[in-house]
């Protein structure tokens, strides 16, 4: 009895370890952003920094850019992923090249997915020069500007041509260990493969999917290098901002960053509430059914 | 049938859609000049070959390093996963939920920041500019993923197997290696190259942590990367996912000797 | 068991928290009277020591010149184990933020290359050794000791806490094949953009070179005088520059993309020269164009040029790290850098502007940086020199940069 309390105790020991580093280093997020900086003479514990950011139209805007980028591109990176996944585990290539190929843009840095996106997409970019060799257009000019628009086309481009394959990576795992039992005993009384996915395997999934898909909303609303590198002058993603606002030599305004950093993380923070909720809900419905 | 024709024609363009920016970067390696509106390069040059292998930068120890030092994240990674999973899943320890929610905080955070935050941690306790001190901070940001995985594998895995070696008299640790481990081996694979590949590519963390003395092929590249080199850069990028892909393919021959023997 | 755990995370934390407060262990502590040092006993002291030396890495040239021509002289001369890192200066200043926020008296970088804003507000808090350079022989030996880029930099004052390293200037450069004209002013540059409509633009301000460039035109404009004694407040600064703000405006409907957006950083900028995407490129190193022909990433007809008023010159410096812990190898080291030797390995094997004064050479070392032959495409030194403006003050830049964001960008 004794050693089945100690045992697991002893388990989640190395845990909770790490865990305590990544509290300090929030702790000390926000007691920064709280304009608590003894080193810089700073020491009155105010709300004002964040009163004042939010207060910034363009912190708002850069909310706003942010908030979009990571919602198109993770729920985006969760459907072609999926559906990358599913099509893997059906076709039986759960192994071997395929599967290398697929799993080749999660090794690939943000940075490099940058170079290339530009190489690829950019008005002088390779797809410019196919239609320009092609007489489809006449002058770089008439190429549509995917890059660097306010739209963050082209950022969102990059974050789906890296993320939907971490997503398929991330969930083939389980989605394979349940596509392999209960998918294929669906099928076997029965069901058509594309029922069986859909009623048996994808739910069952779900929440590899639904963790894939917070990881990458979180990575994507706080990632700095992909909007900083293919984004819009103005409005900037929050990311950039904050580290634009960071860098700036004068420590005295480095609360403010703190403050845009703390914002990040608070959305980051009701995101994955959300999420929490929502995979509660999920499991009870699936737990449901079950019973039925 | 058709549905599998339609399943392999996605699998087919992905592959594209994957393949053809490698293959540009490739050509880039080599690349001179390649003004608008060539489509392949208008001059080549080995130049970015030679700074490669004969340049001040010593590839292949920092080659060496960065394998070593993304290894022993990898393993010490999906150690830990490994036990806070068996505790959550296994002896579904009280506050799971809490446990679970808990290890997905460092991806919250943005790393730069808490780079930062974390520095003044480990300078207060002597780990500042030492592997030790890169390996935690690379910890940090690998076990959110390695836990999920290592989570997910050991409920599906289950403990029936394990309970019922135990009513055959079999020790609990006996149990859980002969006939749980085997079974999770999928999922310790994913969640070691996971790690592996998110210590691999830390740029900022591995600084502020290592100083600059740890040098990895990360910190290496980051600078020409930024510099806007595109040459070197894909030089370099290549380096970076080649010898990714061929410690993957080492650890799926380890995992794959272990699971016949 | 939740209580368990929470206590549990208590008590780590506590052990986190005495290993905190644990006070450092006695360093040893060296340098205590370097600042009466005499040299020899410094350089004495240096003798087999490591010295790191902090900056920016993206060029593989001065990597390459660093860990190879200055380390090898470094250790034949002073026996010093010289080792450049490569480290964004922003990241070089969180890391000391950190170390002076933690305490630490003994870090692990020696040497920092700097300049401007960074230094300014280095050395306002406390980041940076010194005063140093008066103890440096070389400083009186090759030094001009009353240029103001020696006493200051971005006209903040010096105070022996940084040494010249190399000089810098802004300078514009196209390609004769394409454009054969080079916009001599501010107004011609308006007219160059005309006639290249949505093919020339300058990359996004904070870019260090955006920013130099916005700064020059800001010179064209509302001319250099005033600024030098400015006071950073925002209200003054718009209204001093509001004529260049409606020339930049102005210029805004002829440049890429239509002035809606701009390159991210000069990086980007310099790709699309190179894929042609615009004409006109620009850049801080003087003699870029040089070296870009020499590595075959730009065409041979690629001419360097100024405007006629001048553009902006800054040196940048190498400075000292507050808890850096070979002080006195870092002070031989620099020392070295700013020796006739190494400033004309700089300018022969990087075609770095040397900082050298001219005056102090010997007959021979003149000769020697005459006979450095610079590539194609560029500018003279002296021609560069004589169309050199001093920069801002180093709280002006930042300031310069939030009006840009507000009222230019897209207007």
């Amino acid at each position: 009895m004794r050693r089945d309390k100690i045992v697991p105790v002893l388990l989640i020991l190395p845990f909770l370890l790490v865990t305590t580093l990544v509290l300090i280093a929030i702790i000390n997020i926000l007691v920064q952003s709280l304009g608590y900086m003894p080193v810089f003479n700073l020491y009155d514990v105010t709300l004002r920094y964040y009163a004042e950011t939010l207060r910034r139209p363009e912190v708002l805007q850069s909310i706003g850019v942010s908030l979009r980028v990571s919602i198109i591109s993770s729920l985006a990176a969760a459907v072609c992923g999926t559906v990358i996944c599913a099509a893997l585990i059906k076709t039986g290539r759960t192994k071997g090249g395929m599967l290398y190929t697929v799993r080749l843009p999660i090794l690939v840095p943000h940075t490099v997915v940058a170079v290339f996106t530009v190489a690829l997409l950019s008005q002088t970019g390779l797809f410019a020069r196919l239609a320009y060799a092609l007489g489809i257009i006449v002058d770089y000019t008439e190429f549509p500007g995917i890059l660097y628009g306010t739209g963050y086309a082209g950022v969102i481009i990059a974050y789906v041509w890296k993320e939907s394959p971490f997503i398929a990576y991330f969930t083939i795992a389980l989605m394979a260990s349940v596509s392999s039992t209960l998918g294929e005993a669906a099928e076997n009384l029965g069901a058509s493969p594309l029922k069986s996915f859909i009623n048996i395997t994808l739910p069952l999934s779900l929440p590899a999917i639904a963790r894939g898909l917070l990881i990458v909303f979180i990575f994507s609303f706080g990632g700095y290098e992909l909007p900083m590198l293919l984004g819009a002058t103005l409005p900037k993603a929050l990311p950039v901002y904050t580290y634009i606002e960071f860098i700036k030599p004068e420590f005295k305004l480095r609360p403010y960053a703190m403050a845009m950093n703390g914002v990040t993380l608070l959305i980051s923070l009701a995101m994955a509430v959300i999420y929490a909720i929502a995979m509660n809900r999920l499991l009870k419905k699936l737990g449901g059914d079950y019973e039925k | 049938m058709r549905n599998s024709r339609i399943l392999s024609f996605i699998l087919i363009l992905t592959a594209i859609i994957i393949i053809l920016p490698a293959l540009v970067i490739l050509l880039w390696t080599v690349t001179g000049r390649w003004p608008w509106p060539g489509l392949l390069p208008e001059s080549y040059t080995l130049r970015t070959v030679e700074e490669l292998l004969f340049g001040s930068s010593g590839l292949w120890k920092i080659l060496k390093s960065s394998v070593i030092l993304a290894t022993a994240v990898a393993v010490l990674g999906t150690v830990i996963a490994l036990m806070t999973a068996r505790a959550t899943e296994i002896y579904r320890i009280r506050g799971r939920k809490l446990i679970s929610s808990a290890s997905i905080l460092p991806l919250i955070v943005p790393g730069t920041v808490f780079a930062m935050g974390i520095q003044v941690t480990l300078i207060r306790i002597h780990l500042n500019d030492t592997i030790t001190g890169v390996i935690i901070v690379h910890l940090v940001a690998a076990l959110p993923y390695c836990i999920t995985i290592m989570m997910d594998m050991t409920a599906a895995v289950g403990s029936s197997l394990e309970e019922q070696a135990a009513v055959l008299g079999a020790k609990p640790l006996r149990g859980f290696l002969d006939v749980t481990l085997p079974q999770l081996l999928p999922g310790i694979l994913s969640s070691a190259s996971m790690a592996y590949i998110i210590s691999y590519s830390q740029y900022f963390t591995t600084l502020m942590a290592g100083g600059g003395k740890v040098k990895t092929l990360a910190l290496v590249m980051f600078p020409y990367i930024q510099s806007g080199d595109r040459a070197l850069a894909s030089i370099y990028a290549a380096v970076f996912v080649g010898s990714a892909l061929i410690v993957f393919f080492v650890f799926e021959a380890i995992i794959h000797r272990i699971v016949r023997s | 068991m939740n209580k368990k755990i929470i206590a549990l995370l208590l008590a780590v934390m506590m052990v986190f928290g005495l290993a905190a407060c644990g006070s450092k262990g006695a360093e040893e502590p060296a340098g205590t009277d370097l600042a009466s040092a005499s040299w020899d006993e410094i350089v004495e002291q240096a003798k087999g020591t490591d010295v790191a030396f902090y900056g920016w890495g993206g060029d593989e040239n001065r990597n390459n010149w660093l860990n190879g021509t200055v380390a090898d002289y470094l250790k034949e001369n002073y026996d010093i184990n010289f080792e450049y890192i490569g480290m964004d200066i922003n990241d070089i200043l969180a890391k000391l933020t950190s170390e002076k926020e933690a305490g630490e008296e003994t870090g692990s970088i020696d040497m920092i290359w700097i300049n401007g804003e960074n230094f300014y507000t280095a050395k306002e808090n406390g980041l940076l050794y010194g005063p140093f350079t008066s103890q440096l022989p070389n400083m009186e030996a090759y030094i001009d000791g009353d240029d103001p880029e020696t006493l200051n930099d971005f006209c903040k004052p010096i105070d022996g806490y940084e040494a010249p390293y190399a000089k810098a200037q802004m300078v514009m450069y196209n390609d004769s094949a394409v454009t054969p004209e080079t916009p001599k002013n501010a107004d011609e540059f308006l007219e160059y953009a005309k006639a290249n409509k949505g093919k020339v633009t300058y990359p996004a301000l904070p870019d260090f070179t955006g920013s130099a460039f916005v700064r020059n035109l800001i010179y064209e404009k509302c001319g250099w005088e005033q600024f030098q004694t400015m006071e950073a407040d925002k209200a003054t600064v718009k209204e001093a520059i509001e004529p260049a703000l409606e020339y930049l405006r102005e210029l805004n409907p002829y440049l890429w993309n239509e002035g809606k957006t701009f390159p991210a950083d000069s990086t980007a900028l310099d790709q699309m020269f190179q894929d042609g995407e615009v004409v006109m490129d620009m850049s801080y190193g003087p003699f870029t164009v040089a070296s870009g022909i020499a590595d075959g990433t730009l065409p041979e007809t690629c001419q360097t040029f100024v405007f006629d008023n001048g553009t902006i010159g800054n040196t940048n410096y190498m400075a000292i790290a507050f808890d850096a812990p070979n002080k006195a190898g870092a002070m031989v080291a620099i020392n070295a850098i700013i020796s006739g030797d190494i400033q004309l390995t700089q300018y022969a094997e990087l075609r770095e502007l040397p900082v050298v004064d001219q005056d102090k050479l010997s007959d021979d070392e003149k000769a020697a940086f005459d006979a450095v032959d610079l590539g194609k495409g560029v500018l003279t030194q002296a021609d560069l020199l004589t169309h050199r403006l001093p920069e801002m003050p180093a709280d002006l830049v930042p300031v310069i940069e939030e009006i840009w964001a507000e009222e230019v960008v897209g207007k």
